[in-house]
């Protein structure tokens, strides 16, 4: 009850006050504008605006900034599902099977469901975070250590071959691609230079931002291109449909999966959104009846990518406000706009400003409420891009690809790699291997070797250390059992989608 | 419960009351002319600060902080561009390839002296670039929790360290050659201690490993864990400086606990390239040291702890420190056996 009292006060202070609600709207759009353009990040927004929340009331500054973050998460998943452009890295897996969608003509239904289990995602988490905020992050930060968060990568992984490649052998292999892309540069944890070649650029590591435009986006244009030069295009089939009620109703379960998912992502700091949007993925397709159907285009795959990187946002917020660690950087950039106004995220943030916590709250459940409001709005008219021709189209989503993959820290060489992804991707995809996979291993990857590294530290290198950590050695022994089941599988049952050729698959 | 209220109070309390007196920066270049004006009309348009870290961590926080204050005094704007990667290397070669015209600066922090301790062949920021100001300089402490039973100071710590056979962990920035690695390393041989040390670039995971306790102790700069101390939550047990700056009069420092080395500092600074036009330079050099006393500026070090000790170096003092750095690495370097190059 008393949970209920003080969201309904933080409710009416944001609405009753109308610089807060221009603030609110200004965020709830801004975040989504910049979420869908990839590379202009909604950290890009919210770096510019950052100096600006010093003239903002304390309310004010951090309402903004997690209104741009409930939203700008959201955002990317447009161009993701439209143009194979993912706006930001949490929003790629969307892509895997959004994309797809759209060359059937579905295009409608991905967005409306990107838009409808963005707003479920991050709206349940926020009512989490309200009842729970202070005991889910202690037991977070007890309970999930660096051999725990490894464990959960590696259970990620163990399902990942499946998606979207020709066979299996062909899967791993992309995943293989992937992790050898992530360990170039320095390494996480000694700052040991790898495969750097003496060149400065290698030893930051790729990034992943340029190789999934690259993998994406442009190699998407030269699959289209090709298929105009030889007479096999064919456009696009406009669509508007919105998913109906009974087609969302029965993925409820993967919903709910997604939430939880999501929503453990989200609590552990550093982590975020990008592993929620991938687990959150990865667990549909082990959960699925049609595993091969995945990244070809199945519902079910926007719905666990968007409903899982949403349900991060508020999660999110739960170390930070409670414990004072952000999740990543937008949570951090939230710590820079309370220490302007003199003030500390953490345990006293409750004891010392809880109206600002309240009206925060609010602020973030109305924001991922509106998503439904103006995302149906925005999708409505976005959707009518699709009716631009190829020709005319392809320039744009370069160009678009081209500014994304410069503006991550303002390297040429980023553009670069995006074009070297982008003929790689081409020819990987015609023979058969999944870009999705690649991407999968790749984000993975970066985050599982660290991991690993400083588990094995903590561990004293011996790995016995496991058997004391259960929540660790479960998650190893379940991804050890998903393994042996799809190299069963391999090598003992028929592949349903071994004779299909290739082209019939977007992102494969 | 109210031990820690009181801990987190008198710190605080401690800090503001140093922070807040004319100690160090009364101001440190109050001396320096209100206004400057530049050679023939320079700036005539907005200057760029390189970044070699993203916004969110302590580069990107100072570099905020003093192109607001370096445009609150001269009203020339400064857009910063970030490029993270390769613990700054990516940033500093970006900005080596940037022209010398004297419209771009760096940040950078003390990694790019300990770089070229081991590597002469990264750029020497006392040599190939000219320091306009150091802005930052602090000190490390080492935490644990507040509620910790096992060890509640550095004596019982170090004795549970010992007995645990080299089972105890600290989580720190331990990449080869790092500050930290190579203070930790002075440590551990002067007391016989054996800890593994477990490696976090980034602060969240590293402060929530010490909270959730997945490690036993912390290596951190004040600055960066004042919430934790503000609310009781972590506390200091030994002071990586020779004498105890007042807020931490209580904490043992490393002549209260029998350890003899010289403390590494951990500093951030601005730099012009050394080619650039002379008079630019100077009028650089005037507007970011000024800036250091801009309201805004102090403002900013007083929240980060950085007012504990003397935070500021203008440019001869920034060479002789990242000079008189550079010489104790490549010493410890040496002694630690890496390959020098």
């Amino acid at each position: 009850m008393e949970v209920l009292n003080n969201f309904l006060g933080g409710t009416v202070t944001l609405f009753s006050d109308p610089v807060g609600i221009l603030i609110f709207f200004g965020g709830v759009v801004g975040g989504m504008l910049f979420g869908a353009i990839p590379g202009v990040s909604m950290l890009t927004l919210a770096a510019i605006l950052l100096p600006f929340t010093a003239h903002l009331s304390p309310e004010h500054g951090i309402m903004l900034f997690s209104v741009i973050y409930c939203t700008g998460v959201y955002g990317g998943a447009i161009t993701a599902i439209l143009f194979n452009i993912p706006g930001a890295p949490e929003n790629a897996p969307t892509a895997f099977d959004g994309y797809p969608m759209t060359q059937k003509g579905q295009a409608g239904k991905a967005v409306g469901a990107a838009v409808m289990c963005s707003a479920i995602g991050g709206s349940v988490s926020c009512v989490i975070m309200m009842i729970a905020t202070a005991p889910i992050a202690d037991w977070a930060i007890s309970a999930f250590g660096p051999p725990e968060i490894f464990a959960l990568v590696f259970f990620g992984l163990a399902v990942a071959a499946s998606v979207g490649a020709k066979t299996f052998w062909k899967g791993w292999l992309s995943i293989l691609i992937g992790l050898m892309i992530a360990v170039v540069g320095l390494d996480p944890v000694g700052g040991i230079e790898r495969y750097d070649f003496d060149m400065p650029y290698l030893l930051a590591g790729i990034h992943f931002i340029p190789m999934i435009l690259g993998f994406f986006a442009v190699s998407e244009v030269f699959v289209q291109a090709e298929k105009k030069v030889t007479g096999a295009y064919k456009a696009p089939k406009l669509s508007v449909d919105f998913p109906s009620f009974r087609e969302l109703w029965a993925h409820k379960i993967a919903v709910v999966r997604s939430i939880i998912i999501g929503f453990f992502c989200g609590i552990l700091p550093g982590i975020g959104a990008t592993l929620a949007a991938f687990m959150g993925y990865n667990e549909a397709v082990r959960w699925s009846k049609d595993r091969m159907e995945f990244g070809k285009g199945k519902l079910e795959g926007v719905i666990s990518s968007e409903t899982a990187n949403n349900s991060a946002t508020g999660a999110a917020m739960i170390p930070l406000l409670a414990l004072g660690l952000p999740g990543g950087a937008l949570t951090a950039m939230m710590v820079g706009v309370f220490q302007m106004h003199d003030m500390e995220p953490g345990p006293l943030v409750f004891i010392n400003s809880p109206d600002l916590v309240w009206v925060v709250f609010a602020a973030m459940f109305f924001a991922n409420v509106s998503i439904i409001f103006i995302g149906f709005l925005e999708t409505k008219t976005i959707i009518n891009l699709l009716r631009i021709p190829f020709q005319f189209l392809a320039p744009m989503i370069l160009l678009l690809a081209t500014v994304g993959a410069y503006a991550v820290r303002g390297l040429p060489i980023d553009v670069l790699v995006m074009f070297i992804a982008g003929v790689g991707g081409f020819f990987l995809r015609r023979s058969g291997y999944s870009v999705a996979g690649i991407v999968l291993g790749l984000i993975l990857g970066k985050i599982g070797e660290q991991t690993f590294a400083q588990a094995m530290q903590m561990l004293h290198f011996e790995f016995s250390g496991y058997l004391e950590r259960p929540i660790a050695l479960g998650l190893l022994i379940a991804g050890f059992m998903t393994l042996l089941a799809s190299v069963y599988g391999a090598f003992f049952k028929t592949q349903p989608v071994a004779n299909k050729p290739a082209e019939e698959t977007a992102n494969t | 419960m109210l031990k820690k209220l009181l801990l987190s109070a008198s710190v605080t309390a401690a800090a503001t009351l140093l922070s807040a007196g004319p100690v160090f920066a009364a101001c440190a270049t109050d001396s320096l002319p209100g206004s400057l004006e530049g050679p023939g009309g320079y700036p005539e348009r907005a200057l760029t600060m390189i970044v070699p870290y993203g916004p969110a961590g302590g580069s990107g926080q100072v570099a905020q902080a003093m192109a607001e204050a370096v445009t609150e005094l001269t009203k020339v704007s400064i857009n910063r561009d970030h490029k993270p990667g390769g613990s700054g290397t990516v940033g500093m070669t970006a900005y080596m390839a940037a022209p010398a015209d004297g419209y771009s600066v760096l940040e950078h922090i003390d990694d790019a002296s300990s770089a070229h301790a081991l590597d002469s062949g990264r750029p020497n920021p006392a040599d190939d670039l000219i320091p306009l100001v150091t802005s930052q300089i602090t000190f490390s402490q080492i935490y644990i929790r507040t509620e910790e039973d096992r060890f509640t100071d550095w004596d019982s710590f170090v004795e549970w360290v010992k007995a645990q056979g080299g089972k105890a962990s600290i989580a720190n920035v331990s990449k080869e050659g790092s500050m930290e690695r190579v203070t930790m390393r002075f440590i551990t041989d002067a007391t016989g201690m054996e800890i593994q040390q477990i490696s976090f670039d980034k602060g969240a995971p590293r402060y929530g490993a010490l909270a959730g306790g997945q490690v036993d102790a912390l290596f951190e700069q004040p600055g960066d864990v004042r919430n934790f101390l503000d609310a009781g939550k972590f506390k200091p047990i030994l002071t990586i400086l020779k004498e105890s700056p007042s807020a931490f009069a209580d904490v043992p420092n490393l002549t209260d606990a029998g350890l003899d080395f010289e403390p590494l500092l951990r500093f951030r600074g601005f730099y012009v390239h050394k080619d650039a036009p002379a008079e630019r330079v100077e009028w650089l050099k005037w507007a970011f040291q000024k800036a250091y006393c801009e309201p805004s500026y102090q403002a900013y070090n007083e929240s980060k702890f950085m007012t504990l000790i003397d935070s500021y170096r203008d440019t001869a003092g920034s060479q002789e420190l990242i000079t008189s750095t550079i010489g104790q690495y490549r010493d410890v370097y040496k002694a630690m056996g890496l390959e020098v190059k």
